[in-house]
């Protein structure tokens, strides 16, 4: 952002500063551990009078010379170039915080430099005795500019109390320190051991040559025990963020672990043939074989201390990106462009969106992320819809905190997601074409007051249910819909009927083979544990079936009704019609039409890319289910995209818990609202009820509108029930708060409808919902008034919701007021009164049983007092009707 | 466009510290550049004579070692000063800076080749002096590019159109008679440098022929001087114009120090025709460090009205400083110790 960016779009700067620094690094270790190999090697050749082993010292040192002095310190001086390319601003720091260490440094480089010098050029020309002391000296020098280095190199990961005080001193002595030179020591000398075999490999005399590989093994194999103790140590001291980053959560770290691992077992497994005598043609071979091992090997280690320390370059002081964490609130209130000195664009239009697009990716992501190759921005983004591009953008780093977050406006990050969209992607979004829904028409059964004897009331409990339709690849809304109903016998004191009658549902004949147009009952066994009978549902009952009576009401659970007609029209709101018959005569009591609604609108593709899968129009598509499984594989570490492509999908609440469906889940994974809500919350926020739209089939311009209630038509959106998406993920994380994964999810969220996190009261997902008592103060919002949210004030469970309380009578809420989120009297866009059928059978009106002083409807005679609830009988105000 | 100067960091302390300690180690820097660089040349130049270059030529990889290693402190420095110029620059032309670093590894591995075979008198090994050579010209020509460029802040916008690090500066007036002015003061510090070396290190000549020596490397420094003396001149006049005029009368300490330096090339120039060793040697140290400190004066200069290290903000954390010049004096201390060790004749006759 300060300073211009090296444009390397295909390599990436980061590649080579890998390249130069592991060169260099494992060269720098064998020049400290060499150096003691050196001086101690001498002082065995010079006790033990070995003139052989006096001369394979002198052979060793010219090789020292030309490897470590020549190559060794160019390559320290091309690290310090390369970061001040890739770099600057990470550069200036260190150096301007650190520029007397690296003064003291250079002291020690002079030292070790001179003696070097004069311990090769002098080595038969001086007494042995000052000639050791020369090989010390070198290796104290050594040392102790590995002392320095290392320091400057741990404070960019465990900065420590530098933080708070910008002191050298902190900074220098920070966590990482003493860990750090302790295992690079260790390194060191097993690099001292392995480099000495090169050398021995070349003498001609076989004894002096396996005498010298054994020698070198103990160098290589004494000093493990220190290297794993203090590897153990220092990986003690990073940060808890560190440490989940690198070895949890970051994709990036898994090959280089791996790398690390099998380059240990190679090289300290292959190094055990030292101890074996061979030919010199194979000790050549050996010894190569073990150093290139040991480049491998001191990638693996040097790879995963760099990403440990992602997003930072300066851990928790400055991004990779050169963006200061205190900065990024200012820059997105400016804008990025506008901040970042050398950006060719400072405004976004929409003409120059692409290439503003553009600039953005070059000067904020260019850090880390090539075109194609190391990091790849475009295999990063293929999975995605340029909506979901932006949704990754605002959710970047606050789950997964080894990215830094997006610093620009609003503005700023679309125009960077049409870029990687368009240009990258090479992919155009089409604008939404509109849905025009069909045109239904519903005759309902006609009600005589002074002949009919029965009300019978039907509805669906939840008012609104989905389908993820694509059981080939995962399921966690199965066809499952459930009615109940209430049968009242007509009189001054109507009476609740369960006995002696039968409660037989249809549905609409279009609707009556769902086994044509689902999947669900092919993979039933994968997904459910069961082979699922054809055409029925998961409690038995098929779309043409007989209610079961419970206590003072009937319920039929689980329908399996799925919104797809046999004439290829779309209609998520099916119609039942449900007819009360006596068993005894068999004669029709009454009959009633009811609606489940169920639809496949799933809003997954508006960010997973894809399309509707079921002609254009609804349903969740192999592309979208694919891009969906691929993004939990890679951000959990499952495999549940390949077993869904070799044929076994799973249920989502397989693993996490969910009392929808009755499924325990595993332990230490989040229920399922939980973890789809904590989750999305993150990338969704600040969008009010856009949100709840972008998954829900809710939006105004798709193809179920399935808030369609009484308080939709007033205005009040989702959001003023259930909070905003943050507030409702906040809510169920605090329910969760024993699972640490709850913390990492809610740890970025903002709640709007309360004070702060802590004042979120807990709740369990389907027992504790908003409830109406939250506003509806008294049962009367107009004399009495309303809260204005019924967030943060739920039900405190299953026999308190809403859709399953009674009044003292036993009669449900639910069966006069309606369906939940469908409240008389509702609006549907596929034929205007199709939810308020039974108030108008029973009453002429489209609003709740019994409004409109209707009390005749179930006690055939008007009532003056609140039988079922207050603010009933005699009342003033009207409520809305649909007419 | 002076507003795309990167914001600089923090110094620890007053910045008067850093400028002194940069230019008291670029000097040292120099000097020892000069004796490999000019070396190179001269060895070169007698190759070209079909004559065998100077025994001292085999101590070119030792030069080079110390050379790198001298560079160290006045780059730290430097980029603590100037570092929001110099790493702008670097970064423009990045391909050709770190192309540097495979460059001089390939410089000094062909030193130490050039040095192990000049006994044998190889090809092999002349050919690598020559390519040694080449390769350190390119590193003293990036160098030259990146620190013009750094104090031109206004040609900065040439990268907006090509940020792929491919810029250089040449078409700046001053590039070639500097370049120039910095080959020629190389050949004339080695010749300086290998007239000492025969007076105080040679231990294999004869007396006679040491001093005929020494006076040959003499009249090379004084003849390049004089040139000196006149590329330097033509450098200054093509300097950026409020640059080269401070040297003429609108700065007057950077007058009087031109003066003085103009007057000690001429005094060096007839010292060193007549083979004055160390009247030279005094004369010639005072020189590179006159031109240095007229160097640092021109900088400044040209950044003059838009940047100096002296609006730098400094924090006053004095202690690493302290320990940094307690650490420095003991390393002389051991550095002079080892030589000590090293040149202590070998009394025992064991192994």
């Amino acid at each position: 952002m300060n300073y211009p960016i090296w444009y390397l779009p295909n390599t990436g700067g980061g590649l080579l500063i890998a390249i130069i620094a592991i060169l260099h690094v494992v060269v720098a270790h064998l020049a400290v551990g060499g150096g003691l190999f050196l001086v101690l090697t001498e002082r065995k050749a010079v006790k033990s009078n070995d003139a052989a082993m006096l001369g394979y010292v002198r052979k060793h040192t010219w090789f020292f010379v030309l490897l470590t002095l020549v190559f060794g310190g160019v390559s320290g001086v091309g690290i310090w170039f390369i970061i001040s390319l890739v770099n600057p601003g990470a550069t200036s720091a260190l150096i301007h915080n650190f520029v007397f260490g690296w003064a003291i440094e250079w002291v020690f480089f002079i030292g070790e430099i001179v003696a070097l010098l004069i311990y090769h050029y002098r080595f038969d020309k001086m007494d042995r005795s000052k000639h050791l002391v020369i090989g010390w000296l070198y290796f104290i020098f050594a040392w102790l500019s590995l002392f320095v280095i290392n320091g400057i190199l741990a404070f960019m990961l465990t900065p420590g109390g530098w933080i708070e005080t910008g002191n050298f001193w902190p900074g220098f002595f920070n966590p990482g320190f003493l860990p750090g030179l302790l295992f690079r020591t260790a390194i060191a000398l097993i690099f001292a051991g392995v480099f000495a075999l090169i050398t021995a490999s070349f003498l001609k005399d076989g004894n002096l040559r396996i005498r010298v590989f054994r020698y070198s093994a103990k160098w290589m194999y004494y000093p493990l025990i220190l290297l794993a103790l203090t590897g153990f140590y220092y990986s003690t001291v990073i940060s808890e963020e560190s440490f989940r980053n690198v070895f949890h959560v970051n994709p990036e770290s898994r090959a280089f672990i791996s790398l690390f691992i099998y380059a240990s077992v190679a090289l300290f497994g292959l190094g055990l043939f030292t101890i074996v005598r061979m030919n010199s043609m194979l000790h050549k071979v050996l010894a190569f074989i073990l150093v290139v091992i040991s480049f491998g090997w001191m990638s693996g280690f040097e790879y995963l201390r760099e990403i440990a320390r992602k997003p930072y370059v300066l851990y928790g002081y400055m991004y990779s990106n050169g963006i200061r964490p205190g900065e990024v609130a200012t820059i997105n209130e400016n804008g990025f462009l506008a901040t970042a000195k050398w950006a060719r664009i400072k405004t976004v239009t929409e003409e120059n969106k692409l290439q503003a697009g553009e600039e953005i990716f070059r000067i904020q992501c260019l850090s880390c992320h090539t075109i194609d190759h190391y990091n790849g921005i475009r295999s990063r983004t293929n999975k995605l819809s340029e909506r979901g591009i932006e949704a990754q953008l605002t959710g970047m780093g606050k789950i997964n905190t080894y990215m830094p977050p997006f610093a620009g406006t609003q503005k700023e990050k679309k125009a960077l997601a049409a870029f990687l969209y368009e240009v990258i992607q090479g992919k155009t979004t089409i604008p939404d074409k509109g849905y025009k829904p069909a045109e239904l028409t519903t005759e309902y059964p006609a009600f005589d007051p002074q002949k009919n004897d029965y009300v019978l009331l039907v509805w669906n409990d939840l008012g609104m249910h989905c389908i993820s339709d694509n059981e080939k690849y995962f399921s966690f809304l199965p066809p499952a819909n459930t009615l109940n109903a209430q049968l009242f016998k007509r009189g001054p004191l109507p009476q609740v009927v369960t006995k002696n009658v039968k409660l037989v549902y249809e549905v609409e004949p279009m609707h009556a083979d769902p086994e044509k147009h689902s999947m669900f009952w092919k993979y039933s066994r994968e997904i459910f544990g069961a082979e699922i009978p054809s055409g029925k549902g998961l409690a038995g009952k098929s779309v043409n079936d007989v209610m079961d009576a419970r206590g003072n009401y009937f319920a039929a659970d689980l329908i399996p009704v799925v919104p797809y007609r046999d004439d290829d029209v779309y209609s998520p709101y099916p119609v039942f019609t449900v007819s009360a018959i006596d068993q005894t005569t068999g004669e029709l009591l009454i009959a009633t039409k009811a609606v489940t609604p169920v639809s496949t609108e799933m809003g997954c593709k508006n960010c997973h890319g894809g399309d509707f899968a079921w002609n254009g129009i609804s349903g969740v598509s192999d592309e979208t289910a694919e891009n969906i499984l691929a993004a939990h594989d890679r951000y959990n570490g499952t495999t549940l995209l390949p077993d869904a492509q070799k044929g076994r999908p799973r249920l989502c609440q397989s693993c996490h818990a969910d009392p929808a469906v009755g499924a325990p889940g595993k332990s230490g994974i989040l229920n399922f609202s939980s973890a789809v809500h904590g989750f999305h919350a993150n990338y969704l926020p600040d969008m009010d009820n856009t949100s709840c739209n972008m998954c829900h089939p809710s939006a105004a311009t798709g193809n179920t509108n399935c808030y369609r209630g009484r308080h939709a038509i007033t205005g009040i959106n989702c959001t003023n029930c259930h909070g905003r998406i943050e507030d409702h993920a906040l809510s169920l994380l605090a329910g969760q708060s024993s699972i640490p994964q709850a913390k990492v999810l809610s740890a970025n969220l903002v709640p709007l409808l309360a004070r702060d996190k802590a004042a979120v009261n807990p709740r369990t997902p389907w027992l504790n919902e908003p409830d109406c008592k939250g506003c509806h103060t008294n049962f009367n919002i107009n004399i009495d008034g309303f809260s204005g949210t019924a967030y943060n004030q739920w039900a405190s469970g299953f026999n308190e919701l809403y859709r399953n309380r009674t009044d003292n009578h036993g009669v449900r809420c639910i069966a006069c007021h309606g369906s939940t989120h469908a409240v008389y009297g509702a609006q549907n866009i596929y034929e205007k009164q199709r939810d308020n059928m039974q108030p108008l059978q029973y009453q002429n009106i489209a609003g709740t049983i019994g409004t409109y002083n209707n009390c005749a409807v179930c006690h055939t005679v008007p009532m003056n007092a609140n039988g079922h609830h207050r603010n009933m009988a005699n009342r003033t105000d009207q409520v809305a009707i649909v007419q | 466009m002076t507003t795309i100067i990167p914001s600089p960091d923090t110094l620890p302390v007053h910045w008067l510290w850093f400028q002194i300690l940069l230019t008291f180690t670029f000097v040292l820097h120099l000097i020892l550049m000069n004796l490999v660089l000019g070396g190179s040349l001269l060895a070169i130049g007698d190759l070209i004579r079909r004559k065998q270059p100077d025994a001292e030529s085999k101590h070119i990889p030792v030069l080079i070692a110390l050379t790198i290693n001298l560079g160290v402190p006045p780059l730290l420095f430097v980029q603590v000063l100037f570092g929001n110029f110099f790493y702008s620059s670097s970064v423009m032309m990045s391909v050709y800076w770190i192309m540097i670093i495979p460059v001089l590894i390939f410089a000094y591995y062909a030193a130490y080749i050039f040095s192990k075979k000049f006994d044998a008198n190889s090809l092999f090994g002349k050919i690598s002096l020559v390519i040694s050579t080449v390769l350190i010209l390119y590193i003293a020509f990036m160098f030259v590019n990146n620190s013009t460029f750094s104090i031109q802040p206004e040609k900065w916008a040439a990268y907006l159109d090509r940020p792929e690090g491919t810029l250089l500066n040449l078409a700046d007036p001053s590039f070639w008679p500097r370049y120039l002015h910095y080959m020629i003061a190389s050949v004339a510090i080695a010749g300086l440098g290998k007239a000492v070396w025969h007076r105080f290190f040679n231990k294999n000549t004869e007396a006679s022929e040491k001093e005929i020596r020494i006076k040959k490397n003499l009249k090379i420094f004084g003849i390049a001087t004089m040139i000196q003396l006149i590329v330097g001149t033509w450098f200054w006049l093509v300097l950026p114009e409020h640059v080269s005029k401070a040297f003429m009368g609108q700065n007057l300490p950077a007058t009087l120090l031109m003066a003085v330096a103009l007057l000690s090339a001429m005094l060096l120039m007839m010292a060193a025709i007549r083979g004055r060793l160390m009247l030279s040697v005094v004369l010639g140290l005072f020189q590179v460090i006159l031109m240095t400190v007229i160097r640092e004066i021109a900088r400044h200069t040209y950044l003059s009205g838009k940047f100096s290290p002296s609006q730098l903000e400094h924090v006053h954390q004095l202690s690493p400083l302290i320990a940094f010049l307690l650490v420095f004096v003991i390393g002389l201390f051991l550095l002079f110790y080892m030589y000590r060790l090293a040149i202590s004749p070998k009394i025992k006759n064991s192994l």
